[in-house]
């Protein structure tokens, strides 16, 4: 089997020197083993269950919603214990951060008096919802799941991206991905103390049962889904099941003296919780956007009467806002007197007049995003764009400055991938899982996402991007 | 008990299921009984096609039907099986059915939708020109009934009794004994009227594709041995108890599972009036047959059963 080793940039397996790093070793060398051939026989039988097992996602503008099978890469990604220590520590920071945030932003607003963070900068975005002020949600949650994005600089060190807190979608693939590879490849798992990711659907539902509103009975939780031709669908299935609670549309559930139900064949059943997969502005028609058939009519009176739970909470879309962003180490201190554990990507403001003059000049050389979109939806890669391309970029930008924010183009890691028979390097990030319920809990690993094409930095699955097994391994003396 | 949604999304899925299951094995029966007839009575290989396409309606009305046998019967063979616009198709029905099993997934197994997205799967990647030969068309075929079939086993022995399985199943036997029917009154009026006309071992073979076209032939000889006596033909498939696809059998057991979802203290008005038409049928018989009464007595059971239809997805779907 040939090793392709990087040229520059900081790669996850092999040193500058191109050797292999000491946790990697044992897995190099069970590779090595393999024929070619093995290995390409391996690979269709994975392919096989993928695509038998229906694990898919959707993608938005191609014919009736093209069901696409996520691709995998069977070479995983180790993370050894003491790294992962630095990094589940800076993601409890960050998590607790966050809802003290979101807890002042729709309480007291203290942090925008004492001016950590201009005040114009949170009560003008949309995600903001001035109807939610002064409203407590059940036991004070309001970031219950985040997916937080981790990419590594030219040095190795992890810097945090930005931070999921509406939606953050995933973590299906990270199950599903342990699940393929230890039935296609069972001779790595054995060869590692890898820490199992199995009980996470045990642990949301922990969470999510810990904010009901009516204590000392089973309280019945459920999925919101926007339906099958949601591109998430396959997760929110996937979650229902491994939960075993119901998946339920909008038009399953209706609002009546206040209460939340859900139709039934037998009559309708109170709902007391609902893990929603659908943005805060669908949620109920009546609140948000009018013409949403997703959300439930009523929905928003009976969470306001304290009658249901929503995780995430309305309004939490604040905070990972990536202008918001920029202010987190900011925050950070200002709620916990600590300093940041994981360090961040230095970011432009585009609402800042300095910012925004280094961002017209620095164009070349600055990765440019629109604060409100995800999916790598609305960025322009300036060092790989054309000089028109930026142009019109650059005249969108000045029409609403405070809508963009730029960041100096980090290289990210690389990892050995398979691809045309050999092992070649690829781009990676890493978006680890927290749920925040009776206690914090972050997922050991999380998704690697991986830029299959050759020389991308863009890992989003719309974009082309796959997916690896993700392996903390446990401390050894534990 | 379950979500009017889901419960929705299971029946559905079970009407698609068995209805693939009938197409892809009338499709075989059918083309069988062509390849034996044609060089004897083209007519009559002719009319085995044209009663597929009665029973099967998916074909638009504007084509004008093949002079040529051979490109009537080919197209007929495409048509209902791969062509993703005609709505009896077999691919057609598996999509339905496997859309409705993804929308409903948390209330399935694994091996329930693994068996249903492999045959699903197993179809879509078929071509015309592929299917065009016979030898391949009836391979394919027989591969897809069999994956039908091991859904179905996986639905058997992996899914809870529970108020999504009743109505999984209610699905599957009101559609069952709903395409009997209507394969029956297409059948018929050829089969009863024919009699005189056509050669002997013709018309046998006749009347065995109509007993292999409901899977029935090997029950029939248990219970009447090897003669095919048309009146003997008519009392199984009608009145038998035994056979799953009697029209007998099917409404019973379309009953069964409505008693069952039907609280106990108060039957439903579906299992009303299902129950009023398996009660007919248990208590009809012979002198039925004899007195020429068949078809409008299928016509009866068609009203009925649409009428089931209705009730129940007004009093449990909302719809």
């Amino acid at each position: 089997m040939k090793w392709v080793t990087p040229k520059h940039g900081f790669d996850e397996v092999f040193d500058a020197r191109g050797r292999a790093r000491p946790h990697y070793a044992a897995l190099i060398s069970i590779l090595e083993s393999f024929t070619k051939e093995d290995v390409e026989r391996r690979e269709r039988l994975q392919q096989l269950t993928l695509r038998n097992q229906g694990i898919t996602f959707t993608v938005y503008g191609e014919k009736d919603g093209l069901e696409r099978i996520f691709p995998f890469d069977f070479v995983p990604r180790i993370i050894p214990a003491a790294e992962w220590k630095g990094i589940q520590d800076g993601l409890i920071q960050r998590i607790t951060t966050l809802n003290l945030f979101l807890s002042d932003v729709y309480q007291d607003q203290k942090c925008l008096k004492d001016g950590v963070i201009p005040a114009e900068l949170i009560l003008s975005r949309k995600e903001y919802k001035r109807a939610l002020l002064g409203l407590i949600p059940p036991r004070k949650i309001y970031t219950h799941v985040v997916g937080t994005d981790i990419i590594r600089d030219d040095r190795g060190e992890y810097l945090v991206l930005e931070d999921n807190c509406r939606v953050p979608s995933g973590v299906s693939y990270v199950l599903e991905n342990r699940n393929l590879l230890s039935r296609v490849f069972p001779e790595f798992l054995g060869a590692y103390p890898v820490r199992p990711i199995k009980d996470y659907p045990t642990l949301l539902l922990e969470t999510l049962r810990f904010v009901a509103p009516r204590r000392g009975q089973n309280p019945v939780v459920v999925i919101l889904s926007p339906g099958i031709h949601n591109s998430a669908y396959f997760e929110h299935s996937f979650l229902a099941r491994e939960m075993g609670v119901p998946l339920v549309e909008g038009r399953d559930l209706l609002v009546e003296g206040n209460h939340l139900f859900m139709r039934r064949t037998h009559g309708k059943r109170q709902v007391d919780v609902i893990y929603r997969r659908i943005d805060d502005d669908f949620l109920d028609p009546l609140a948000f956007r009018r013409d949403s058939m997703l959300g439930v009519p009523g929905l928003l009176n009976v969470y306001r009467e304290g009658n249901v739970a929503l995780a995430n909470a309305p309004g939490a879309g604040v905070a990972d806002d990536k202008s918001v962003y920029a202010y987190m180490p900011r925050l950070i201190k200002y709620y916990l007197g600590e300093e940041p554990l994981l360090p961040q990507v230095p970011t432009y403001l585009g609402h800042k007049k300095d910012d925004f003059k280094y961002i017209a000049e620095h164009l070349d050389r600055l990765v440019v995003k629109t604060t409100g979109d995800a999916g790598g939806y609305g960025m322009l890669m300036g060092p790989f764009a054309s000089a028109k391309e930026r142009e019109s970029y650059l005249a969108a930008m000045r029409k609403n400055p405070g809508n963009y924010i730029a960041q100096p183009l980090v290289e990210l890691s690389t990892h050995p991938t398979h691809i045309g028979g050999q092992f070649e390097p690829r781009r990676v990030d890493l978006r680890p899982f927290i749920l925040y319920g009776d206690r914090i809990r972050v997922l050991p690993g999380g998704l690697t996402r991986v830029a299959l094409r050759a020389g991308s930095y863009v890992v989003n699955s719309s974009q082309g991007g796959g997916s690896k097994d993700t392996w903390v391994l446990a401390p050894r003396d534990a | 008990m379950i979500l009017s949604r889901v419960a929705d999304g299971l029946y559905w899925m079970g009407r698609y299921l068995e209805r693939a299951e009938n197409t892809t094995r009338l499709l075989l029966v059918t083309e069988e009984l062509s390849t034996e007839v044609l060089g004897l009575d083209e007519a009559l290989a002719r009319a085995a096609w044209q009663d597929l396409r009665a029973i099967f309606p998916g074909f638009p009305e504007s084509e004008a039907p093949a002079r040529q046998l051979a490109a009537f019967a080919s197209a007929s063979l495409l048509g209902l099986s791969i062509d993703q616009e005609n709505r009896f198709s077999v691919f057609h029905s598996l999509k339905k059915a496997r859309d409705n099993a993804r929308s409903v997934r948390e209330a399935l197994t694994l091996e329930v939708f693994i068996n249903l997205n492999e045959t699903y799967r197993e179809l879509e990647g078929m071509s015309r020109r592929h299917l065009a030969d016979p030898a391949t068309f009836r391979s394919a075929m027989q591969s897809t009934h069999r994956g039908l079939m091991s859904t179905v086993g996986a639905i058997e022995h992996t899914l809870p009794r529970d108020a999504g399985w009743l109505f999984l199943k209610l699905g599957e036997s009101l559609e069952r004994v709903s395409r009997t029917v209507i394969i029956l009154r297409t059948k018929l009026p050829a089969l009863v009227s024919a009699e005189p006309k056509v050669d002997l071992p013709l018309f046998y073979s006749q009347w065995r594709s109509l007993l292999r076209g409901l899977s029935c032939l090997e029950n029939y000889r248990k219970v009447f041995g090897a003669r095919l006596e048309p009146i003997d033909v008519l009392q199984f498939l009608l009145f038998d108890p035994l056979s799953p696809r009697s029209v007998r059998y099917g409404a019973s057991a379309v009953k069964e599972h409505l008693d069952r979802i039907s609280s106990a203290s108060e039957l439903s008005q579906p299992a009303r009036i299902v129950g009023k038409l398996a009660a007919e049928l248990s208590y009809q018989g012979h002198d039925l047959i004899r007195d020429g009464q068949i078809l409008p007595f299928l016509d009866h059971v068609m009203t009925e059963l649409g009428r089931a239809h209705d009730a129940l997805s007004t009093v449990y779907f909302g719809s």
